[in-house]
This record gives structure tokens, sequence and C-alpha cells, in this order.
């Protein structure tokens, strides 16, 4: 395997940026700067590996909360034009090859405003906000380098 | 850099004809004030024989940014602010035509003081912090206390009725989160407007609403406390729950601590206190919501300026990070989860 990995090229950036380059400004805004390029490369680097398994698990957790939701055929969701159409356009989208990420999240907004407003019955309100939990926790899990730079 | 402060000499010869040798002294940009340029500089110049000098703060429109706004509005609001007696830095040139700088600027008084990034920090002492907390309280009494009116700001549009607000602000704020989401969708963020329009809330009464108020945003040492309120280009008028939710979201906070200065409850009560009423808590829900969506749309504001080439503020990528605390206030404040 070559060495420097890509992440350890770019933890090295970033102590050349802190070691090198910052004590070498002058300007204090300058000096600012360099601490924010740094961090960011700080995060890139230590998130850059999980990036592509974190939209993989985004896109498992939209499609098969739409999945579940279809199972349910709610009488209730079925009644209403606008999620109706939502959620046939989400289950399109989430058995087209590749799945189609943007439109199961336009489903998943129009979900999540029905929930908000109380129109949704319990079991598909529970699938909505299982999934935005989920959701949550994968945006918290990918930026937890940049909110603890190491 | 030098060029940007030979040609502000130049421009400030022109303001001030008495003045004689004057000269542009350390200029230099400075960090804060993440929506314009910011830059510190010493005003030196010969004037009846005596030798004069003033701090002094350049902002300038960036070439791209958090928000668009208006330096002109700035200006007034600075200058009625000063003339109503708040501590704010005295306003003295504003210069609208792109010809002189590049691109419009003003000038005012450079304060003294220190600043947070966001919370008032830990690591000062706690009579300072209760010091503080009781000037940022009463500053903002002060303001809400003041007849915009008689200071000639109804030009900053008075909203129509008192259900206005409540209608007003959730509204800008979804056109610039539409504006601004780059084809992104973000169910959380959507679910909070809709909740917004569904739940709207009437003021008891107009006011001057400063639009950022919050830790991060003055000016304080160890002497005076409080020396001077900051960003007052998201000023206008409306319901005076607005600031005191913006200023007691948790994303302004340390944790059970409003601003990193107060417990959230002894926070509440000092305003009653010093405002002569009663917090209507729905109010205030609303307007911490509303704090909450309006914060992420920022975020999402600089974050398409950033993407899209309009600036190389290295801040601006961090803007990403922050999105997840607010989220998560949101989901939790609307019980999404």
């Amino acid at each position: 395997m070559l060495r420097p990995a890509l992440s350890e090229i770019l933890f090295g950036i970033q102590r050349t940026i802190i070691e090198t380059l910052a004590p070498e400004l002058s300007s204090p805004y300058a000096q600012s700067q360099a601490g924010s390029v740094a961090m960011m490369v700080g995060f890139v680097a230590a998130s850059m590996a999980s990036e592509p398994a974190l939209a993989a698990a985004e896109v498992k957790g939209l499609a098969s909360t739409i999945r579940a939701i279809h199972k349910l055929r709610d009488p209730a969701l079925l009644a209403d034009p606008q999620l109706k159409a939502a959620l046939r356009a989400a289950r399109r989208a989430a058995t087209s090859r590749p799945p189609d990420r943007r439109a199961m999240e336009a489903a998943i907004a129009e979900l999540a405003k029905a929930l908000v407003l109380g129109r949704l019955s319990d079991p598909v309100a529970k699938e909505v906000r299982g999934y935005l939990r989920a959701n949550l926790e994968r945006i918290r899990s990918f930026v937890a380098p940049g909110l603890f730079p190491r | 850099m030098s060029a940007l402060a030979d040609k502000l000499a130049g421009y400030l010869n022109g303001k001030m004809p008495d003045a004689a040798g004057l000269r542009v002294a350390g200029f230099k940009r400075i960090a804060g004030g993440s929506s314009r340029e910011t830059y510190a500089f010493d005003l030196e110049w010969s004037e009846a024989g005596a030798h004069r000098a003033r701090p002094l703060i350049m902002r300038r429109d960036p070439t791209g940014g958090l928000l668009v706004s208006s330096r002109e509005r700035e200006f007034k609001v600075l200058e009625a602010m000063n003339r109503a007696g708040l501590k704010v830095p005295p306003p003295l040139f504003l210069e609208l035509d792109p010809a002189i700088l590049e691109r419009p600027f003003f000038i005012m008084e450079r304060a003294p003081g220190r600043t947070s990034a966001g919370a008032f920090p830990a690591t000062e002492p706690v009579s300072l912090r209760d010091r503080i907390a009781h000037d940022f309280i009463v500053g903002l009494a002060r303001l809400q206390a003041l007849d915009h009116r008689a200071l000639g700001l109804g030009w900053l549009g008075e909203p129509a009725g008192l259900d206005g607000p409540a209608r007003l602000q959730p509204a800008h704020w979804r056109d610039v989160y539409e504006r601004d989401r780059m084809n992104e969708r973000h169910p959380i963020l959507e679910a909070a407007f809709a909740w917004l329009d569904a739940n709207p809330v009437a003021a008891d009464r107009i006011v001057i609403v400063h639009g950022d108020y919050r830790s991060g945003n003055y000016l304080y040492d160890d002497d005076h406390g409080i020396i001077a309120m900051l960003d007052w280009e998201m000023c206008h008028l409306g319901d005076p729950m607005e600031d005191l939710g913006w200023a007691t979201m948790m994303f302004w906070g340390r944790e059970e601590l409003a601003g990193g200065l107060m417990e959230r409850e002894a926070f509440y009560r000092l305003y009653e206190r010093m405002c002569g009423c009663t917090i209507d808590r729905r109010r205030l829900f609303f307007y911490q919501v509303l704090g909450n969506a309006k914060m992420a749309v920022i975020c999402l504001t600089g974050i398409r300026d950033y993407v899209e080439g309009r600036t190389s503020d290295a801040v601006m990528p961090l803007l990403e990070i922050l999105l997840s605390p607010l989220l998560d206030d949101l989901a939790n404040q609307l019980k999404l989860i």
C-alpha cells in the first residue's frame, strides 16, 4: 500500500499549517483563517473514510422507511392527495437503480411536515420518527470530528 | 492591504478638510463580523495645531457571505441607537459609491474590549459573568423601550398588525431557505417552517428588534461590563420575544446557561423585572423555534456562497458542522424524534 495514505497527507498538511505556516503570519486575521483551515483539513481527514458508508446508510434508511410506510397502506395517508403523491414518488425513487436519494428526501420532507402538524397516524409517525432519529445520529457521527477536533 | 489603506486615507482626507497630515496607521483585517470584511486602524492627523488620533473600524461589503444586507440600513440604525444613548460604536462615515473602495463601506469608532465566539466563556470569572448578564438584559430592555417612530426608524417597515411579525419573519427565512438550499431538502427544517406557519403568535407590541442579540455580539471588559452591542445588520421591527428567543437559544448557550451567562429561568425572571412585563412562554417558544430555523438557514446561505465560490472565508465550511446541533434542537423542540 502506498504511504502516506490520503488521510495521513491531510493530517500532515494540518500540522504544516499549525506548526510552520501560522507562526510566520503576522496578521491576526490570517492566523485566524489558518486556524480555521487547519480545523477543516483535520475534519476532512477524519471524516473522509466514513463519508461513503454514511451516505449509503442514509440511502438505505430512506428506502427502508419508505418501504415500511408503503406496506402499512395507511388509510389516512392514502386519503391525503399530497401525501399519497409524495409516497408514490418516493416508492419509485426507492426502487429505481440506483435509488434516487433526492426524491426520497423530498418525500420524507413532506412526511416530516405532516408529522409536526399531527396529520400522520401513529404507525406512520413511528416510521418517520425512526428515520429522523437515525438521520440525526448519522449527521452527528459525521460531524463529530469537527465538533471535537484532534 | 497597503493599497486599500492608501485609498481609505485619500477618502478620509476628502471627508475631513480641516485635518492636516492625515494618516491611516496599523491598518489590518480582523476576524469576526463574519458577514462583513472588518478592518481596524488608527486615524492620526493634526488640527488647529494639535495632534489627534482616533481608533476606528471600517466595515465593507464582502464579495459573498452570509447575508445580503444594506450598509446604509446598518449605518442608519447605528446612528439612531447612538442618538438614543444605547451602547453602540458611534458611526462616522457611510460610503455607498463602489468607485471608492470597490464595495460599499462605513466607518465607526473602534470600541475597546473583547468578545466571545459564541457563549460567554466558561473561563471568565463568575462575578464578571453575572455583571455581563445584567448588562445584557438591561440593554435588551432599553432597546425594547425605545420609540422607533420618535427615532425616525419607521423606514425599517412596520409589520401590519400585531400578528405581522410571526408571519413575516418565518416567511422571509423560508424564502432564503428555498433560495439557498442548493436543491437539497432538509426535512426537520421544513417541518419547523410548517409548524411556525401553523402556530402563529401575536405580539403585545411592536419594538425595535436587533435580530442578532446574543453572546458573541458585544464587546466587554472587566471594568465596564458590556461596552458596545455590535452587528445591527439584521435590525427590524417586530415582537420583543424575537430577540429574547434568539438570545436564549441552546445554540448560543452553554449547558443550562442562556448565552453562557445565566441559568435560563433566572434570565427570564431578570428580564421580566427589567421590562416590567411577564414573558408569554408560548410566544417565547415560537421565537426560539424560529431562531433555530433562522440560524440553520443562515448556515445554508454561507455554505452556498462557499460552494459556489463567492467567498473563500475559511469559516464558511465550518457551518456544515454547526447544522447538527441546530437540527437536534429543532427535532427536540418539535418532538419529531
